[in-house]
C-alpha cells in the first residue's frame, strides 16, 4: 500500500477499472507507467480521502458492484437508478441548472450554492449520457469495437487511435509507417479544429461577434480539410486496427493559408480589451489543485504543469509542450490558441513527409492486452483492452474530461454565476465521454 | 480592415443546391444494386458491414440507412451490389423509407408506396428550434451548431436554435436517448406549445444505432416521443439536417421513398 500511496504522491491517476474482483490502477509516474492490483473479491482499499484525484474513479467502480473501503461517502456517477444526494448548504440559496440547457450542448445537471451573485459551491452531476458502451464491447471483433471506440467521446480520431494501439500492441503488432504518420496528421487536425471551437464558444460567450465569426470561418475550413483526408468531417471511419481505411488528399497549400492567418488573427483578438476584461483572472485553477486532483491536458497546461504525451513520441522530435501559469481562462485560451498553430505545424510536417508504403495491414486474431494513451485535443486518451480470440474480452476507456470536471467545480468559485458559462466553455469537456 | 472582413462574411453562405451535395471525397449514401445482389454476396455483405445495416428476411434482401455509419466498405468490395448517392435529400417522415428492401424473385425494390403527407400546421414561414441532446456522442449536436455559422446560414431559411421549448416550435433530438434522458426529453417535449414537431437528427435518434439493444438506452427518439422527420446520418452532414427542416416545413418534397431517391 505504501508503494501505491508514494506512486500517487509522485504522480497521477491515469486509470481505475475493475478486473476479476481487483481494481486495477493505473498511475503515471515520471513519465512511466506503473501498474497496481488493489483488494480482491470485489472489495478494494480506498484511496480517495487522501488522493482526491481518485474520487469519481472509485465512485465509477462502486457503482459497478465494488467496494471501495474506507471511501468518504459514495455516489453514482452514472447510474441514476440509485439515489444520489446533494450537498446541501442550509444558508444558501440552491440554483439548479440542466440536464437540458441554454445552448446546443450535451446534457448536465449542475447545482449552485450562491450568495447573492457569487458560486460559493458547485456540484456537477452527470450521467445523463450514459450509454452502456464499455459493455458493449464485450465480444466485439476489430471493426465493430473500433466503431464503439470512436464514440466514447467527441474526438473519434484520438479515441480510435488509443484503441488501435492498444489492440495492436496486444497483438505485439503495428501499423506501416505510412499509416502511423497518416493518423498523426488527422490527430493534429482534430486537436486544431477542437481547439478553434473552443475559442469561437469563448469569444460567443463574451459577445465578442467579430472574433467568434472569423475564427469560427478559419475552423469551418479547416474541417473541410479533415473532410478530405479521412473522408469523413470529424474523422470517424479513419483509423483501423492495423493501420488506416483510406488516404484523402488535403489541400496542403490551403492548410499553410489557414494557419498564416490564424497566426496573425489569434494573437490579436486575445489582445483586445473586451477579451482582457472578461477572461483575465477569472476562473482560476492553481497549480497545486491541477495537480491534486491530477488534471490533464490544456486544463492541466494553462496552470503550469507542463506535461503533454507528445514530450515523450519519438514522432514529435524536440516537443515543447505550450505552457501557461495563470490559470484562468485566458491562459487557457492562450494554450487553445498557440496549441492550435503548433498542431497545423506538425499536421503540414507529417502531411509533407508521409514514408512510402501500404496503409494498414490485416492483424490475425490472437490473445493478448495492453493499454494506449494518446493525447488528444482536451487531454490523454486513455485504453486498455483484453483480446481473446481476436474479441474483445475486457476493454476500459478514459476520457480526458472525467478526469477534468473537477477542474470546473474549483474554477467558478467565488466567481459570478454569469461566468460559469464562459469558465464552463474554457473547458469544453466532453460528457459523452465522461458518462460513456 | 475589420469591417471589411465582417461584411465579406456575407459571401460565404453556399446556395441550397451547393450544401445539398456530398462531396467528392466523402462517401455518400449506399444503395443497393438488386442485380448484383447474388447469395454469396448477400452473405458477405451482412459479413462485412461493421454496423450490422444489412439484413435478410425471408425472399428479401435489405439495408438500413439509419444503420449505416458511412465507412463505405460495402461499394468497394462490391461495386456490383452496392451503388452510392451523392446527394442529402435523405430526410423523410416515414421511418420505412429509410430501409431498402430488394425482392429477390423479382430483383427489384419494393414499394412502400407514397409517404404521408407533411403536418400543415408548421408549414410556417420561420421555426425556432430547441436542441436536445439525449446520449449523443456531441458531434450530431455540433453539426447542429455548425448549421448556424456562415457557410450554411440556416437563419435564411427562417430556422432559428432558441433557448428554451416554452419558444419553440419544434425540437432537434439527437442520441439514442439514454435511460437517464428519458424524463429530460420527455419534459422537454411537454413543455413546447401546440403545434409541435419534432426532428429525430442522427442515425442513432432514430434506431438507435450502434446502441441498439442496449439496456442504457431507449433505442430511438420515436419511442418517447412522436417524431415528424427522421434525418439519417452519422452524423448527418449540415446540409442533410437542413433539408430535414425544410421538409418538416413542408417546402420540399419528401424524395427518398423505400430508402431510393425518386
Amino acid at each position: 500500500m505504501d508503494a501505491v500511496k508514494e506512486a500517487l504522491r509522485e504522480g497521477r491517476p491515469v486509470a481505475l477499472f475493475p478486473d476479476g474482483g481487483q481494481a486495477v490502477l493505473v498511475v503515471e509516474v515520471g513519465r512511466a507507467l506503473r501498474v497496481f492490483r488493489l483488494g480482491e473479491g470485489g472489495s478494494f482499499p480506498s484511496l480517495a480521502s487522501d488522493f482526491p484525484s481518485l474520487d469519481w474513479f472509485e465512485r465509477a467502480l462502486w457503482e459497478r458492484g465494488y467496494t471501495p473501503v474506507g471511501h468518504p461517502g459514495p455516489k453514482p456517477l452514472r447510474r441514476h437508478d440509485l439515489p444520489y444526494a446533494f450537498r446541501e448548504f442550509p444558508e444558501l440559496h440552491e440554483v439548479p441548472v440542466g440536464p437540458v440547457h441554454a445552448g446546443i450542448i450535451e446534457p448536465g445537471h449542475f447545482r449552485f450554492s450562491v450568495l447573492g451573485e457569487r458560486i460559493l459551491h458547485l456540484e456537477i452531476r452527470l450521467g445523463y449520457q450514459h450509454r452502456g458502451l464499455l459493455n458493449r464491447l464485450l465480444g466485439k471483433g476489430p471493426e465493430a469495437a473500433l466503431l464503439l471506440a470512436e464514440r466514447a467521446g467527441s474526438e473519434p480520431v484520438a479515441h480510435a487511435l488509443a484503441f488501435a494501439l492498444a489492440w495492436e500492441e496486444a497483438l505485439g503488432r503495428k501499423a506501416p509507417p505510412r499509416a502511423q504518420a497518416l493518423r498523426l496528421a488527422a490527430l493534429e487536425l482534430e486537436r486544431a479544429f477542437g481547439h478553434l471551437g473552443h475559442l469561437a464558444g469563448l469569444f460567443t460567450d463574451i459577445g465578442y461577434a467579430y472574433g467568434a465569426t472569423q475564427v469560427g470561418r478559419v475552423r469551418a475550413l479547416l474541417q473541410g480539410e479533415v473532410d478530405r483526408l479521412t473522408g469523413h468531417r470529424y474523422g470517424r471511419n479513419f483509423v483501423r486496427v492495423g493501420g488506416v481505411w483510406r488516404e484523402g488528399r488535403p489541400d496542403l497549400a490551403a492548410l499553410a493559408a489557414y494557419r498564416e492567418e490564424l497566426s496573425r488573427l489569434l494573437p490579436r483578438l486575445l489582445k483586445h480589451p473586451q477579451v482582457l476584461d472578461r477572461m483575465r483572472y477569472v476562473g482560476v485553477v492553481r497549480r497545486v489543485e491541477a495537480e491534486a486532483y491530477g488534471f490533464v491536458g490544456p486544463t492541466a497546461r494553462a496552470s503550469g504543469v507542463a506535461r503533454d504525451l507528445r514530450q515523450e513520441d519519438p514522432a514529435y522530435p524536440g516537443f515543447r509542450p505550450v505552457v501557461r501559469q495563470g490559470g484562468d481562462v485566458l491562459s487557457r485560451a492562450q494554450v487553445y490558441a498557440e496549441e492550435a498553430l503548433q498542431a497545423l505545424d506538425y499536421a503540414l510536417g507529417f502531411l509533407a513527409h508521409l514514408p512510402e508504403g501500404p496503409l494498414a495491414q490485416d492483424l490475425p486474431p490472437g490473445d493478448g492486452e495492453a493499454m494506449a494513451r494518446v493525447e488528444a485535443g482536451r487531454g490523454e486518451v486513455f485504453w486498455f483492452v483484453r483480446l481473446e480470440g481476436g474479441k474483445v474480452a475486457l476493454a476500459e476507456g478514459v476520457d480526458p474530461s472525467f478526469k477534468n470536471w473537477r477542474a470546473l467545480e474549483l474554477a467558478v468559485r467565488g466567481e459570478g454565476l454569469p461566468d460559469f458559462p464562459l469558465c464552463n466553455k474554457s473547458f469544453d469537456l466532453s460528457y459523452a465521454g465522461t458518462d460513456l | 480592415m475589420s469591417l471589411l472582413k465582417t461584411w465579406k462574411i456575407g459571401l460565404l453562405a453556399r446556395p441550397l443546391e451547393a450544401l445539398l451535395r456530398v462531396p467528392d471525397h466523402a462517401f455518400g449514401y449506399p444503395l443497393l444494386r438488386p442485380e448484383g445482389l447474388t447469395e454469396p454476396v448477400q452473405e458477405d455483405l451482412v459479413g462485412l458491414c461493421p454496423s450490422g445495416a444489412f439484413f435478410r428476411e425471408g425472399r428479401t434482401f435489405g439495408l438500413d440507412l439509419a444503420r449505416c455509419v458511412g465507412c463505405g466498405r460495402c461499394a468497394l468490395a462490391h461495386p456490383e451490389a452496392v451503388g452510392e448517392v451523392k446527394r442529402l435529400e435523405v430526410a423523410v417522415t416515414r421511418r420505412e423509407d429509410l430501409v431498402q428492401r430488394v425482392d429477390l424473385e423479382r430483383g427489384a425494390f419494393l414499394d412502400p408506396g407514397p409517404p404521408p403527407p407533411p403536418r400543415k400546421e408548421l408549414a410556417l414561414p420561420t421555426l425556432a428550434f430547441r436542441e436536445v441532446s439525449a446520449g449523443d456522442t456531441g458531434l450530431a449536436d455540433s453539426e447542429i451548431a455548425l448549421l448556424g455559422n456562415p457557410f450554411h446560414d440556416m437563419g435564411r431559411f427562417g430556422f432559428s436554435v432558441v433557448a428554451s421549448p416554452r419558444h419553440a416550435d419544434a425540437l432537434l433530438v439527437t442520441g439514442p436517448v439514454s435511460r437517464n434522458m428519458r424524463e429530460a426529453l420527455l419534459r422537454t417535449y411537454e413543455a413546447v406549445p401546440e403545434p409541435k414537431g419534432v426532428v429525430a437528427v442522427g442515425n442513432e435518434a432514430i434506431s438507435g444505432g450502434l446502441f441498439a439493444g442496449s439496456p442504457e438506452v431507449e433505442g430511438g427518439v420515436d419511442r418517447v416521443v412522436p417524431v415528424d422527420v427522421y434525418v439519417p446520418g452519422d452524423p448527418p452532414r449540415p446540409g442533410a439536417i437542413l433539408f430535414g427542416l425544410l421538409l418538416l416545413a413542408g417546402r420540399v418534397r419528401q424524395r427518398l421513398v423505400g430508402g431510393v431517391l425518386r
